[in-house]
């Protein structure tokens, strides 16, 4: 099998260089009457693992689904490699970049096989049906993820790790070189958590994928990403790599929480350690800090414990 | 050596064709995968078979063999022919036909709704065609049994229209699957009870258009063929051709969206195919409920989910269920005739509740 398309799309059917630059410009973002999202600008970095943490309600998925075109903003535009998204073709669009909603939804007889070719409709036609290369992106796809072993598997007989990995299957199928993954992890057991991210780290680094995702655990965030954007109230509040971006400061101000960051043990990748809630939103950090000083020792001390057990 | 031959032999049968079928046709999806062509071909036997069988059922009885002689031009009996050509031949085709139509708009509906108990009367096609057929009867500008090509016409504008006020009813910024199924409902509500009350200050009319709600074959002769078969040939190659954007419809408003298909338009054009499927059938042999809600339903539990699979066996499947239950209408209670979509509801609810009590296989 030829593995000369597997950085991005096919260099052959592409006139342009595949290489794409994805931003949000002012965009104004909600559902109906209600604005999530108020004059944010945004630009995703090519080659790296973006990864988008907040509070739920806070705009991450929102804006996500901005940048996939799910949602037309109100005011402002999303540009793909300098223009307007939405004056792209549809199809052209979905060769530069795939999206893996929140808890998609397919017929339960589908198989998994049948599930990832659908991945290959932006390239092909009521005239022009699957070629040998979309067959070989689809066995691609299902071989990177480890799904060929259930192909023939309908989706109803696929427990929540595997059914995941199919869904992810079919936007590798897809081979667009920007990849939009929300809350890929959700319903997950920590193992197959895990698997997802190393999987989606492996996309990176190894097919040079530039990914965008959706998490909730911060410590999964802080891990896997190159880049870390925290959300609250639609607004961005931190953005760069994840040991600036996890504080305690941002967590108070984010999440209301108190919590303390360690290093980990084992590689020293921030490691958020929550305890309580703050009592506002706002927690002046002078105050959380007379009023959690003994609580932290006896937090960091247990935690160290479980850690080193 | 006879023993290891004997083991191979036993393995070759457990591992084959046959043995995948009847094993299959335990767990579900007989025809799914590399199996389909099968099912295809099977389904084309059994298409056959009824429709010489159709052909055969009447007032005159005629044997299979006479049947066959008679549409090869060299009966023995040339009344055979008259018969099997003028009389008997047409009903067939446009029962074919327009059981293709049904059961293909139903599994459109299924697939582009997400809803397995979606059906023709839930886009207005069908209440539609049927108040507008009504309607013109009502006025006395025409009887029922009377062939005629405006009726149909009437009909198919009504059904049409019908589905693009759900259509529009049901837009709001975007045209949820959820909230199209709960306008068709409510505007198909609407447009019965007008039937109901065209109904009842036309009573004199009240036999042909109670024939006509229930959806009838009896009396369809060739002029209704010609009425029936360009829309046919319009719409039955657009909605197979459709399975493609099913497929990705299928897969949810996002997903759908990030593969690059146009969620509001290709919803609404499959919805329009759809209802031109079922209004233009309903214009021809009346408002035949059941067949759109079952011969998808069946035609998944054969080829799994694949829209590409689901549409050419809902196709089939409606067709030979048509012919079935015409074949029943005319045998049950001879010499009476029943009209076929009287036949199809009696037999259909009970399956179908059959079906949903034997839930995932």
């Amino acid at each position: 099998m030829s593995r000369s398309f597997v950085n991005g799309a096919a260099p052959e059917e592409k006139p342009e260089k595949p290489e794409a630059a994805l931003s949000a410009r002012d965009v104004s973002l909600g559902y109906g009457e209600r604005l999530v999202i108020r004059e944010l600008s945004f630009a995703v970095t090519m080659g790296q693992i973006t990864v988008l943490v907040g509070p739920n309600g806070s705009g991450k998925s929102t804006l996500l689904k901005a940048l996939a075109r799910i949602l037309a903003p109100s005011c402002g535009a999303v540009y793909l490699d300098g223009r307007a998204i939405q004056q792209f073709p549809a199809r052209e669009v979905a060769r530069r970049l795939a999206i893996l909603p929140q808890a998609p939804v397919a017929p339960e007889e589908l198989t998994v096989g049948e599930l990832v070719e659908q991945g290959r409709y932006p390239y092909t036609g009521p005239l022009r049906p699957l070629g040998e290369h979309d067959y070989a992106a689809i066995a691609l796809a299902l071989e990177q993820t480890g799904a060929t072993a259930f192909r023939p598997r309908r989706l109803a007989s696929l427990s929540g790790g595997e059914r995941q990995r199919a869904w992810i299957a079919l936007a590798l199928a897809q081979e667009t070189p920007i990849l939009l993954l929300d809350e890929p992890t959700t319903f997950l057991d920590i193992g197959h958590q895990l698997d997802v991210l190393a999987l989606v780290r492996e996309l990176n680094r190894t097919h040079g994928k530039t990914i965008v995702l959706v998490l909730h655990d911060l410590n999964h965030a802080a891990r896997y990403a190159d880049r870390m954007v925290a959300l609250r109230a639609g607004q961005i509040v931190a953005d760069g790599p994840p040991q600036d971006v996890l504080t305690e400061a941002l967590l108070a101000e984010v999440f209301g929480v108190r919590a303390r960051i360690l290093p980990h043990p084992v590689d020293g990748v921030p490691l958020c350690l929550p305890f309580a809630t703050a009592d506002t939103a706002h927690v002046k950090s002078s105050d959380a800090e007379t009023a959690i000083t003994p609580t932290t020792e006896t937090a960091e001390k247990t935690a160290g414990q479980r850690v080193g057990s | 050596m006879s023993t290891t031959l004997n083991v191979r032999l036993r393995t070759r049968l457990r591992s084959g064709h046959l043995g995948h079928l009847s094993m299959r046709l335990r767990t579900g999806l007989p025809f799914a995968g590399r199996r389909y062509p099968l099912g295809l071909l099977l389904g084309g036997l059994v298409l056959a078979v009824l429709c010489v069988l159709h052909v055969a059922t009447g007032s005159v009885d005629l044997t299979p063999g006479q049947v066959i002689a008679a549409l090869a031009g060299h009966s023995e009996q040339p009344f055979h022919e008259v018969i099997v050509w003028d009389l008997r031949l047409p009903r067939t085709l446009i029962a074919l036909v327009t059981g293709a139509m049904f059961g293909l708009a139903g599994a459109i509906l299924q697939a582009i709704m997400r809803n397995p108990l979606a059906e023709p009367e839930m886009t207005g096609a069908t209440s539609g065609a049927v108040l507008a057929a009504v309607l013109w009867l009502g006025q006395g500008s025409g009887r029922l049994a009377e062939p005629g090509t405006v009726l149909p016409l009437i009909a198919l504008a009504g059904g049409v229209a019908a589905s693009g006020l759900v259509y529009l009813l049901s837009f709001q910024r975007s045209s949820l699957p959820g909230r199209l199924i709960l306008t068709g409902l409510l505007v198909s509500a609407v447009l019965r009870s007008g039937t109901s009350i065209v109904l009842l200050l036309h009573q004199e009319a009240l036999g042909s258009i109670l024939i006509w709600l229930i959806g009838s074959l009896n009396g369809r002769v060739w002029v209704h063929w010609d009425v029936l078969w360009p829309w046919a040939l319009v719409a039955l190659p657009l909605g197979l051709a459709s399975a493609r954007w099913a497929n990705i419809l299928q897969l949810g408003d996002a997903s759908a969206t990030g593969l690059g298909l146009r969620v509001p338009y290709a919803r609404a054009a499959l919805l329009f195919v759809a209802a031109l499927l079922a209004a233009s059938a309903v214009a021809i042999v009346g408002g035949i409920a059941f067949l759109g809600l079952i011969a998808p339903h069946i035609a998944r539990r054969l080829v799994g989910a694949d829209a590409r699979r689901v549409f050419p066996m809902s196709v089939i499947l409606g067709a030979a269920l048509l012919l079935a239950a015409d074949i029943a209408a005319q045998l049950l209670l001879r010499p009476t005739t029943l009209p076929v979509g009287a036949v199809l509801a009696a037999l259909g609810a009970p399956f179908f509740l059959y079906l949903l009590r034997r839930r995932t296989p």
